[in-house]
């Protein structure tokens, strides 16, 4: 969760009211139970909620391709700030809204997707315009 | 001054009540109401009385059920296990099934040649009456995370106090 997050330790407040009751959206950073082992928390943000359509790079360390889904019911598309060395749903695909656990507070700090720090990379530059539209 | 003193000390007690209690279903066991005919005839049966092959099972004959959540500290499950989780399209709906497959097992998909395999920390859930069961064989294997609870016993209506137990699946090509 590079850069938003430092390689060092760090202590957040972690919210657990509003995935109870369905208001954590895209842009919010959440912990979630990870799909492959119930027992490990996991801290990703979401890009997108159920009916959006993401486009993504499948591998940005080795190519350019990406791919389309279009998330489904009841369901939240996830990723780590730092793509290229992130385990997210570009590996585990979507996972059910059931296990989100917390938002992390206050949001305003970490920012939506339109606040988050410039991206350098051209290639990521266009998918935020092409998620964003 | 004394009726004053007596609804602070009800006020207080029914808090502390209130807590302990929230804190014993949340952590150890609750009681849940059984709704729908996925999982006849374990629980709610058709009801023999009824007129021929019209079931009516209104609010009096549902069961009530217990949901232990010692289970959600290791999430170590076992084929036939009855489980209470979230649902996979819809977070506040609850649904109960059984687990008849588990992480690493191969499931067979009805109609076709082909077999799923059932990823790491995900389980296969099925209704025990499958005519009438939305489960996995819909919506794909669920992560063991959405998992609330495992049913140990019916306790409501009386006649159908039972133990439940690990029953593996009748039909059903998982090898």
């Amino acid at each position: 969760m590079l850069p938003t997050f430092n390689l060092t330790n760090e202590l957040v407040l972690l919210e657990r009211i509003s995935t109870r009751n369905g208001k954590a959206g895209s842009g919010d950073v959440v912990i979630l139970q990870s799909p492959e082992n119930p027992r490990k928390l996991v801290t990703k943000r979401i890009i997108g909620m159920e009916g959006d359509k993401i486009t993504y790079i499948v591998d940005p360390k080795n190519s350019d391709r990406t791919e389309t889904v279009i998330v489904p019911k009841g369901h939240v598309w996830v990723q780590g700030d730092n793509i290229y060395n992130s385990y997210d749903s570009r590996n585990f695909g979507p996972v059910p809204y059931g296990l989100l656990k917390g938002k992390i507070w206050p949001s305003s700090a970490f920012g939506s997707i339109g606040k988050r720090p410039e991206t350098v990379d051209p290639a990521l530059k266009v998918l935020e315009q092409t998620n964003q539209s | 001054m004394r009726t004053t003193s007596f609804i602070w000390d009800v006020c207080k007690s029914s808090f502390t009540f209130g807590l302990i209690g929230l804190t014993i279903s949340d952590r150890f066991a609750s009681v849940v109401h059984v709704r729908g005919l996925s999982m006849s005839p374990t629980f709610n049966p058709p009801n023999n009385s009824s007129l021929g092959l019209l079931t009516v099972n209104g609010p009096s004959t549902d069961d009530h059920v217990m949901v232990e959540k010692r289970c959600l500290t290791d999430y170590k499950f076992s084929h036939g296990d009855v489980i209470v989780f979230s649902s996979p399209r819809n977070y506040k709906e609850k649904q109960i099934k059984r687990i008849t497959g588990l992480a690493g097992d191969w499931i067979s998909v009805p109609f076709s040649y082909d077999a799923v395999r059932i990823p790491e920390g995900h389980c296969w859930v099925e209704g025990d009456n499958p005519t009438d069961s939305l489960d996995s064989r819909s919506f794909g294997p669920i992560p063991l995370g959405l998992i609330r609870g495992r049913v140990t016993h019916i306790l409501w209506p009386p006649q159908r106090v039972q133990k439940i137990d690990r029953k593996l699946p009748r039909s059903g090509l998982t090898f």
